[in-house]
């Protein structure tokens, strides 16, 4: 019941001029295994556990571009909480997506999805192309254009993501500690992951 | 290991290592964007605006690497016709927004294609493909005077490779462009006939040709997109000149052989040479012609952007626009009035295309 009022609150449109956040209908969740632009793969199913943006990208793209700073103003407000960006580019060469890095600090890792294979397999036909995966590793929000990711709807969604049990979580330890604090370490991206993460800031 | 072997070893090793868009150069592809901006003038109430999207299935001579979008709107998706896989671009804006704008820009590969005649392979439609690729829309009837027409075409002729040559043959031999054709034309295949005229545009001619093919029996369809670059031939008339290809959609056609797969063909532009390549009003053995004609049956240069194959096309959620024959143009509406998609004051639109070096 709390699902479908969340669904219901979303699912109107976030901002004048903005794409829409809306619940996922799609089916199942593809899977996502790319190499970062330092030849580290990233699995989502690393991640499970945390709140994960798939956030795909092209740096032909104006809106994707655009959208990159409020994605790391998101992802510096929910630092220490479990919650993780990937950025996957569209089958551009590495000069020109280092390039872009160069020109924007980002704080999360840059995938390449070389021939556009995982994009297709996503059906991210339209950039820029957002999912937002619940801690059980499933895509639950998707977005099809420009967001402002720190504008208050899309933080209570993510929020509202990050509060519930992660896989395995006992139900007992539901009321302890702020939600973000209570995915369990061993569910979380593995450290490498993370550290894989800083590199590319 | 031989030099030859080695040689071919490096080269494999070399296309895996390459980033794909530099891969696909190598096999001959190039890489293009088109950017479509959308600008509805005077508006009032809910607006809705449809774009159309390239071929969204990739192919051996066109592959999409993406679209964004970009405006003002309320709501941009990706939606599809169930029965053509068609796929275009549904953009909503609010009532309250007065200057409704929105950008799309695609960017994908293209090669041109050719198909060899000399070498059958094992390539056939299914029952229920040939069943589809041969029946009627709206305005493409396969019964009446198209068929007699067809068949009195085609007498003689065994194959489908005859009879589509027999058919194409005709079409440039009988039909001509009518420059003052409104856009591509409509593609009234059994009127056109009727009227005894057989004037028209790339998609009344190729119409023409689809509906004469599937009324025998050969598997037909006409494919709507846009040119996006000079012909590398010469033909000034079969390319564009300039980045802005607003004006520049254009119908091809294609005909399924067992053994060949789809072949491409586009007698309309044989007849756009005619009438169009310098000086004008060339005559039917001008040897540009005869050159045109020969490479128009059975290949395309892809200076050329796809987008469907669409037929009988009913704009989703549009509030009461009938069923267009096709979708090769952006489309609008207004507090439940369509824009005349052909009226650049009511619907305000360019296209820009460019190729990109990778």
């Amino acid at each position: 019941m709390l699902r479908l009022l969340w669904t219901l609150l979303v699912a109107v449109p976030l901002a004048a001029g903005a794409a829409e956040l809306k619940p996922w209908s799609g089916g199942p969740t593809p899977a996502l295994e790319l190499e970062d632009l330092a030849g580290q793969v990233h699995r989502l199913a690393d991640y499970r556990g945390k709140v994960v943006l798939v956030n795909f990208w092209a740096t032909w793209c104006e809106p994707c571009r655009a959208e990159m700073p409020s994605i790391d103003g998101l992802r510096s407000s929910l630092d220490g909480k479990p919650f993780q960006v990937l950025a996957v580019n569209l089958a551009e060469p590495l000069s020109r997506i280092e390039k872009f890095a160069g020109t924007m600090p980002l704080h999360f890792p840059l995938l390449r999805d070389r021939d556009g294979a995982v994009a297709k397999a996503w059906r991210a036909r339209l950039l820029p192309a957002s999912f937002l995966i619940g801690r059980d590793g499933r895509i639950r929000y998707v977005a099809y254009g420009e967001l402002d990711w720190t504008s208050e709807p899309v933080r209570s969604v993510v929020d509202q993501l990050l509060r519930e049990e992660a896989p395995g979580q006992r139900r007992a330890a539901r009321d302890a500690p702020p939600p973000a604090q209570k995915a369990p370490a061993a569910r979380a991206a593995p450290s490498s992951a993370a550290d894989r993460t800083r590199r590319h800031a | 290991m031989n030099r030859r072997l080695f040689l071919q070893s490096s080269a494999a090793l070399a296309a895996q290592s390459l980033p794909w868009n530099y891969a696909r150069a190598a096999a001959g592809w190039r890489t293009f964007e088109t950017t479509t901006r959308v600008e509805i003038s005077d508006a009032f109430g809910v607006a809705r605006a449809w774009v159309p999207m390239p071929l969204e299935a990739d192919n051996d001579w066109q592959k999409t690497i993406g679209n964004s979008w970009s405006g003002n709107a309320r709501t941009a998706r990706i939606v599809h016709d169930g029965k053509y896989g068609m796929a275009l671009l549904y953009v909503e804006w609010p009532e309250k927004e007065m200057n409704p704008v929105v950008e799309v820009t695609s960017r994908f590969m293209t090669r041109d294609r050719a198909v060899d005649f000399s070498r059958p392979a094992e390539i056939d439609l299914s029952a229920a493909e040939r069943e589809f690729f041969t029946a009627p829309t709206e305005l493409i009837p396969t019964d009446g005077i198209v068929r007699k027409t067809a068949l009195d075409i085609t007498k003689g002729a065994k194959s489908d490779v005859e009879k589509a040559r027999a058919i194409y043959e005709w079409i440039v031999d009988n039909t001509f462009r009518d420059p003052k054709t409104r856009g591509c034309g409509v593609g009234d295949v059994k009127s056109l006939l009727e009227s005894g005229n057989l004037g028209g545009k790339c998609a009344d001619l190729n119409a023409l040709y689809v509906g004469l093919a599937r009324s025998v029996g050969v598997p037909a369809r006409d494919v709507y997109g846009v040119r996006v670059a000079p012909s590398k031939y010469g033909y000034k008339s079969l390319g564009v000149g300039t980045a802005n290809v607003t004006k520049a959609q254009h119908c091809r056609a294609e005909f399924f052989a067992r053994g060949f797969g789809w072949v491409p063909v586009d007698p309309a532009d044989v007849r756009k040479v005619v009438l169009e390549e310098p000086p004008g009003n060339l005559a039917v053995k001008d040897e540009k012609v005869v050159a045109a004609r020969t490479r128009l049956f059975g290949s395309w240069e892809m200076n050329w952007l796809a987008y469907n194959t669409a037929h009988d096309v009913q704009l989703p959620n549009a509030t009461k626009a009938p069923k267009k024959p096709f979708l090769m143009y952006v489309n609008a509406e207004c507090d439940g009035e369509m824009r005349d998609e052909l009226e650049p004051d009511s619907v305000k639109y360019t296209i820009t295309a460019r190729e990109l070096s990778v």
